[in-house]
């Protein structure tokens, strides 16, 4: 699929391991949308101020924040198109969840007051991928954006948040909690017999090792939660088959470096196992070679003539300058540009032979000399991505 | 005051972490090299889902001893590798507490608690800094710990904290019982300055630097003590004294017949501008990090070849030892 048909979508999810550049991809996609005429929220998961102080929304937070009219000019927004930022909060979510879910205040209280809830919500792993997805999830029903861009959590556990909603569902379907939630039941010998997969069993060892204290929190926990547990694994549902929507589009992005590389072909590998349509690559922070045609092969003795070329046409216009440590200093900085440049050609090939998609489905961004998160470095990268005029 | 490095091997846990793709990886690999070089037996730990380490570190693949799930692996001398599966620790930990085998195999095999689980957060967390607790304290036979120094290369930012705030989590809600008493040992260890150092690993750009100084802040809020922070990837500065003047003769000739695409001069200003913004723009992060951390940062340099060997490796634990040697500070209080 070619960049301006990617802002088909109704959500784009930006994936890839940590330091690629996520954040500032989604927001430039984000920015194409807009200049193309829609209506657009960015969801990251980074506390990126000076993205903010580029949109000018001020600091993001839960609530998506509209970058203002006079921002979406200068970046070359001039039609109906808008753009949104919210920045995920994890605790908020499941408070939210919670709040719709609760079948009256009583049953939301017994939750908000369980010590468990309070510490799992924000602290523990997890639940920030879970949130992440039913944040999307809500902000896909209410429909107020032609297309949300959601940009994931990074981490080794990269792709986590696709498991978050089956994971959730497979266990609150599962027979284990019902033992959890029930433990009188259980001890009752009339019920053993419903137990045949020795989960009681399970539960008395259990008990063994972490004291019934423990047990008996999570019991209260989870008792505390059976009541909205058909809403959960129902909104778990709802997420997995958005996912997998082919109005949902994820696009890979990576870093040129070997490693990087290796990590967005596993990543594609896991994609594809799991159904969701990948529509594009985005090849982040690329070097390039400014010259003409491809960078030259590195060669030594070429490098000492192009170093004594380069000292005597010095010598000649700049006589107050020390011409030969220039020249080499220079010849250096472009030796070492070609190389780079030859290094992250063949990066590129490889990934293009390893990634089924169209040559058009692979955007290849260098690397800016400057940190890109001004609203103009934005701009110039929605443009790289979406070609020149970014407003297909 | 004794060196940094000694006073860094003098620790029994280091966890490394940072942002994603800093380099956490091949900073703790090298920080490993480092003290094995030194003659201290160091243990290298990972947690991701694959081990990479042992192919980081040798040049042939090792043999494998023992249960690779379970036992560290021989990585050279005085250097060993071991990559922490939760599942695997969980099972070993129920084995230890229940004293029954075959119990601990029933409960883990059970496919109710599988699922559990898969859905259960926070016992990954748990059970990876148990196991880590359990290697910290192991001793041989003469009362020595069989593993002196433990290095962990640590998940980023938001699951490193995730991991590092797990005893806290489990300390306000249980009060009594087995967990509380070894989550308790677990927490000591960690907060334990003289034991336990937190290293961040950064790059000197804007979100990683941001993220950094985040992250100490939290660190040091669930009472562990932090390390000196590490600036990887440092670019090297270009040795142009009059930039601009040179950069202008430059422009002037273009058109030239330059002998080599090397001396291309739209080649040699966009290579010269590139590397002068980037080493602006580092600078600029060096200074932040130096102002709001209070102690300048160790640089590592960015190594053109990449550290994906024993080769690079070695490289980069070079250049540690030298950051290293180049700071004085006493750590950790």
């Amino acid at each position: 699929m070619k960049p301006g048909d990617w802002l088909a979508c109704r959500v784009l999810v930006t994936v890839g391991t940590g330091g690629v550049g996520k954040t500032t991809v989604a927001a430039s996609l984000g920015l194409a949308a807009a200049r193309a005429g829609k209506r657009v929220l960015v969801m990251t998961i980074d506390p990126a101020r000076r993205l903010a102080d580029a949109l000018g929304t001020g600091p993001l937070d839960h609530e998506p924040r509209e970058v203002p009219r006079e921002r979406l000019r200068e970046a070359g927004v001039t039609g109906a198109g808008t753009l949104a930022a919210l920045m995920l909060d994890t605790k908020r979510t499941f408070d939210e969840l919670v709040l719709h879910v609760a079948p009256d205040p009583a049953a939301r209280e017994r939750i908000f007051s369980n010590p468990i809830y309070r510490n799992l919500t924000d602290a523990l792993g997890g639940s920030r991928e879970y949130s992440a997805m039913e944040k999307l999830r809500q902000v896909h029903v209410e429909g107020r954006y032609d297309l949300i861009v959601l940009d994931t959590p990074p981490a080794s556990h990269a792709l986590d948040f696709l498991d978050a909603p089956r994971r959730l569902s497979g266990f609150l379907e599962g027979q284990f909690l019902k033992v959890l939630l029930h433990p009188a039941a259980v001890v009752g010998r009339a019920s053993l017999r419903l137990f045949r997969g020795g989960s009681e069993l399970v539960l008395r060892g259990l008990e063994r090792v972490t004291g019934l204290e423990f047990l008996t929190a999570i019991s209260e926990f989870l008792l505390a939660f059976e009541e909205m547990l058909g809403g959960f694994s129902e909104r778990a549902h709802e997420v997995a088959r958005l996912l997998r929507d082919p109005a949902c589009g994820f696009v890979l992005v990576t870093g040129p470096d070997l490693q990087q590389a290796k990590s967005a072909e596993s990543f594609w590998q896991r994609l594809q196992a799991e159904g969701i349509q990948l529509v594009g690559l985005v090849l982040n922070r690329v070097h390039t070679w400014p010259g003409a045609g491809a960078p030259p092969a590195d060669d030594p003795r070429e490098a000492e003539r192009a170093i004594d070329w380069l000292a005597h046409a010095l010598a000649e216009r700049a006589p107050d300058v020390d011409a030969q440590s220039s020249a080499r200093a220079l010849v250096a900085a472009t030796r070492a540009q070609a190389a780079l440049a030859r290094r992250d050609a063949v990066v590129r090939a490889r990934l293009e032979g390893a990634l089924p998609l169209p040559a058009e489905a692979v955007r290849a961004v260098p690397l800016f000399s400057e940190d890109v998160h001004e609203l103009q470095a934005l701009t110039r990268m929605a443009e790289l991505i979406f070609g020149e005029r970014g407003r297909a | 005051m004794t060196d940094l490095l000694t006073q860094l091997l003098a620790r029994r846990l280091l966890l490394v972490t940072g942002k994603g793709g800093t380099g956490k990886t091949s900073v703790a690999a090298a920080l490993g090299r480092l003290a094995a070089d030194a003659g201290v037996r160091t243990l290298l730990v990972e947690l991701g889902h694959e081990a990479v380490l042992p192919e980081l570190l040798c040049a042939a693949r090792p043999l494998v001893s023992g249960d690779p799930r379970r036992d560290p692996q021989a990585a050279g001398p005085n250097l060993s590798t071991l990559r922490l599966i939760p599942e695997e620790a969980l099972l070993e930990y129920l084995e230890l507490q229940l004293r029954v085998r075959a119990l601990a195999r029933g409960i883990v095999g059970n496919a109710g608690f599988r699922r559990f689980l898969e859905a259960a957060p926070g016992w990954r967390e748990l059970i990876t800094l148990g196991k880590l607790w359990h290697l910290a304290t192991r001793e041989d036979a003469d009362g020595r710990p069989v593993w002196p120094l433990i290095i962990i290369d640590a998940p980023a930012t938001g699951h490193g904290l995730s991991l590092l705030s797990a005893p806290t989590v489990i300390l306000d809600t249980v009060r009594i019982g087995p967990l509380r008493r070894n989550t308790d040992l677990v927490q000591t260890l960690l907060t334990d300055p003289t034991k336990t150092l937190v290293l961040i690993v950064t790059l000197l750009e804007e979100l990683p630097v941001n993220e950094t100084l985040e992250l100490r802040a939290r660190v040091r809020g669930l009472g562990l003590a932090l390390g000196p922070v590490i600036a990887n990837g440092v670019e090297p500065a270009l040795a142009l004294p009059d930039a601009e003047r040179v950069l202008a003769a430059v422009a002037g000739l273009a058109g030239a017949d330059a002998p080599s695409p090397l001396a291309d001069p739209v080649a040699l200003c966009a290579s010269a501008r590139h590397r002068l913004g980037r080493a602006r723009m580092q600078a600029g992060f060096l200074d932040r990090l130096e102002r709001e951390v209070g102690a300048a940062p160790l640089q590592l340099p960015w190594l053109e070849r990449g550290v994906d060997g024993p080769d690079g490796v070695g490289e980069l634990a070079a250049c540690l030892r030298t950051a290293l040697a180049q700071v004085a500070s006493e750590l950790g209080t």
